[in-house]
């Protein structure tokens, strides 16, 4: 009998014990799974922006919008290859009030060519760019509502009195999988010429494509627009997202406190059961001992032991969350929150890391007991009645 | 009976694997319980601006006060609405409040933005709102360029603090001039200024966000909305202070609630597994205990009943801690974006009965399920059997 044969039936010594050790690290690498994909989606967009591209706002706050002519200048601004705008409608289907998704008033011409991550049938969209009233939607959203093209919906928005009515003029998709899917795109010309006077000539922000040094041409934008009535400030996209995060920083530092405690505790749980197994074969360690075996080789027997645990907690961990996660809850996220997680998915660094923690941490939960183990003289291991 | 004094002199006698499962379900119990506490919070600091008596009439269908515009003009009118109460000085009691955001830095995130709400009141602030009391500094003066911060939000955003400067327009900086308390309500949050330096500096003259009125009693609501909501033309709507609190408070409080749920509902797997696996050791370890019960006579229900026992205890003992632990938190305080008002919220983690009725049931839900099986297994030994070991 090898010692390798050994310690591989000593796991089976106590099923009952062992199916449980597995389960409980499972449950805990399913749940570090869950909350780092949490903070991996909600990063994910900020991450994934296209570097060259520019956004510009209102510099006290996004709500507050800019005079319309300001596009013209951005556009004219030396470094700047094309620039769109878009406004924030705060649009809802009225007979559906509690169902959010975004709804943008944007300029046809511009707006696919700056985002081109939306992709549109060049007929739709030259469809699109005919009809005052048409819009462009997301295919999740279409297919959530069950719209189709040709369809006439009628939305409401939260700012501006009445009902607005759209024809669908085609549906959009993404070419990378972050992309918010869940928006509903209409002319900007069509908001303009039924708000009210105030609300006329105005635009939410701009997004510019430049010739690959936003932050330099966003200072230049800036200092333009300083000495005009309304100041703007302009960050490369990714700043401009991550700024986002910093209001729910204190949510998800407190995701990430707790998702390294559950992995403490799956520590603990596994140390707890090693220590249980090596108390109960103390006596078996001092025969080893005394026919020759070193102490090094009962460490290893101890930590191999618990890392073979971590092993098959880890993966029977991953085989829960993967469809869970892929097949369950992350489609139902992206539907219904995809203002924050447009991409919900376990991304393959975290399973990684939720596997490899589960490994190594097992293996350090043993560190002690094997320590123990291994210390013991044969004669006290042998004396020693469990 | 089984004496529970046996239980507990058991559970004492395996010290070290007894703290292990109480402490596991000690923080089953602490997160829950934090969670918990969170979403309290978030509905205390939301609800103490006004109570059942009083109102506000918003633009019809918005989900927020920055989304709102209500026409200076009708605020004369929805001041003279039945139900309304009059001041001392015979005036009806009500204001109309601008309400804005400003992107900010947090001082915990430094290059990060948040939004701040400024609101604009009414120069004579404890005419409506005799609550409001300044702390430090003073009151801001009527029409200047001046701002009073609350507190609990003070000091969390560069430069948010006594003698810093926000500019919601260029050159045209809003000078804080003083540190407000508000009861701990969310208005706690918030920058105050004079109606109408928000209004100019924020390019919103001839509206206003929300009007609010105190009522002669909370009987006087339903005439009170009947009247504003008459007119289908005017657009507005009236809520209670209390409704709207409710709803300005269900997305956060929800989402931690969830959160809290969803969390503890995986720890409380691993605590028990946890506890499954000693309790399934001690019963392995003591059968010639239970064998002896046994052949004296205790039937297999009693030494059921007396395991399930001692895994309540440790249950109680972990439940007993952990809620300890989340008392602590009530000095903590916590501050984040609320979704509904898209302005940074700043609450502490509020003890209330309920969260520990919750968090004590949550505890005796993991003795029971984790003692069960253990329990039950050692219910079944035959005396015969277990004394032979």
């Amino acid at each position: 009998m090898t010692l390798t044969r050994f310690a591989a039936l000593n796991l089976f010594r106590n099923p009952l014990r062992t199916a449980l050790t597995v389960a409980g690290v499972a449950v805990a690498v399913v749940a570090f799974l869950l909350l780092r994909t949490v903070i991996w989606s909600y990063n994910v967009a900020a991450d994934s922006a296209v570097p060259d591209r520019l956004v510009t706002r209102h510099k006290v706050t996004f709500i507050m919008p800019l005079p319309k002519r300001y596009i013209d200048d951005v556009r004219a601004t030396p470094g700047v290859k094309d620039a769109t705008w878009a406004n924030w409608w705060g649009g809802r289907e009225p007979n559906k009030p509690t169902e959010f998704f975004a709804t943008l008033a944007v300029d046809p011409e511009s707006y696919f060519r700056v985002i081109d991550e939306m992709v549109v049938e060049p007929a739709d969209l030259q469809a699109w760019k005919e009809d005052r009233q048409g819009a462009i939607v997301g295919d999740m959203l279409a297919q959530k509502f069950g719209w189709k093209k040709g369809d006439t919906v009628r939305l409401e928005s939260q700012f501006f009195d009445g009902l607005y009515e759209f024809r669908i003029s085609g549906i959009y998709t993404a070419t990378r999988r972050t992309v918010d899917r869940m928006t509903f795109l209409f002319h900007w010309a069509y908001l303009n010429e039924k708000a009210p006077v105030e609300a006329r000539e105005t635009i939410g922000w701009i997004m510019s494509r430049t010739n690959g040094k936003p932050t330099e041409i966003g200072r230049t934008v800036d200092a333009m627009f300083d000495v005009k009535d309304v100041q703007t400030i302009s960050q490369d996209e990714a700043t401009f997202n991550r700024s986002f995060l910093a209001g729910f920083s204190a949510i998800l530092s407190a995701i990430n406190v707790v998702s390294i405690v559950i992995l403490l505790i799956m520590m603990m749980i596994l140390g707890n059961t090693v220590a249980m197994g090596v108390r109960e074969r103390t006596a078996e360690y001092g025969v080893l001992r005394a026919i020759g075996f070193l102490p090094k080789h009962i460490v290893t027997l101890v930590v191999g032991e618990a890392a073979v645990l971590g092993v098959g907690g880890g993966v029977a961990g991953l085989l829960v969350a993967y469809p869970v996660v892929q097949l369950g809850i992350g489609r139902f996220v992206e539907e219904n929150l995809a203002g924050f997680f447009p991409y919900f998915r376990i991304s393959p660094e975290n399973a990684v890391a939720g596997f490899v923690l589960a490994l190594v941490l097992a293996a350090l939960a043993s560190v002690i007991p094997a320590w123990q183990a291994g210390r013991l003289s044969v004669v006290d291991s042998l004396r020693r009645v469990a | 009976m089984i004496p529970i004094s046996y239980n507990v002199r058991s559970l004492v006698v395996r010290r070290a694997t007894t703290a292990a499962a109480v402490l596991g379900i000690a923080l089953v119990v602490f997160v829950l319980a934090s969670s918990l506490m969170l979403a309290a919070g978030v509905k205390d600091t939301l609800s103490r601006g006004g109570g059942r008596d009083a109102a506000l009439v918003l633009r019809k269908g918005v989900d927020n006060e920055l989304s709102s515009t209500v026409d200076q003009a009708k605020v004369g009118l929805i001041l003279s609405a039945p139900g309304v109460r009059k001041g001392a000085d015979g005036r009806p009691l009500g204001t109309g409040d601008v309400s804005m955001i400003i992107m900010l830095e947090p001082v915990a995130t430094p290059g990060g933005a948040s939004n701040v709400q400024v609101r604009g009141v009414d120069a004579e602030v404890e005419r409506f709102r005799p609550e409001v009391k300044v702390v430090e500094g003073r009151m801001f003066k009527a029409g200047a360029d001046e701002a009073i911060v609350g507190r609990a939000i003070s000091g969390r955003f560069v430069s948010l603090q006594l003698g810093g400067t926000i500019e919601p327009k260029k050159n045209r900086p809003l000078k804080i001039v003083g540190v407000f308390d508000a009861a701990g309500s969310s208005y706690e949050s918030e920058v105050w200024a004079d109606v109408d330096t928000v209004k100019s500096a924020f390019g919103r003259e001839g509206m206003v966000s929300a009007v609010r009125v105190k009522l002669e009693s909370a009987a006087a609501f339903d005439a009170f909305k009947a009247h504003v909501e008459s007119d289908k033309a005017l657009g507005l709507e009236a809520w209670t202070e209390e409704q709207w609190a409710e709803k300005q408070s269900q997305y956060l409080s929800i989402f931690m609630t969830a959160l809290g749920f969803i969390i503890s509902f995986f720890f409380s797997i691993g605590a028990m597994i946890g506890a499954m696996i000693t309790m399934y050791a001690s019963v392995i370890g003591r059968q010639r205990e239970i064998g002896t019960l046994r052949a004296l006579g205790f039937p297999r229900r009693q030494i059921l009943f007396s395991f399930m026992m001692e895994s309540l205890l440790v249950s109680l003992a972990g439940g007993v801690f952990g809620s300890i632990a989340a008392m602590g938190l009530t000095f903590v305080k916590f501050s984040t974006l609320n979704f509904a008002t898209f302005s940074e919220l700043v609450f502490t983690f509020k003890a209330t009965p309920d969260v520990f009725v919750v968090a004590f049931i949550f505890s005796l839900g993991m003795g029971l399920l984790g003692g069960m099986l253990p329990a039950i297994r050692a219910a079944r030994m035959s005396p015969v059997q277990a004394m032979r070991n």
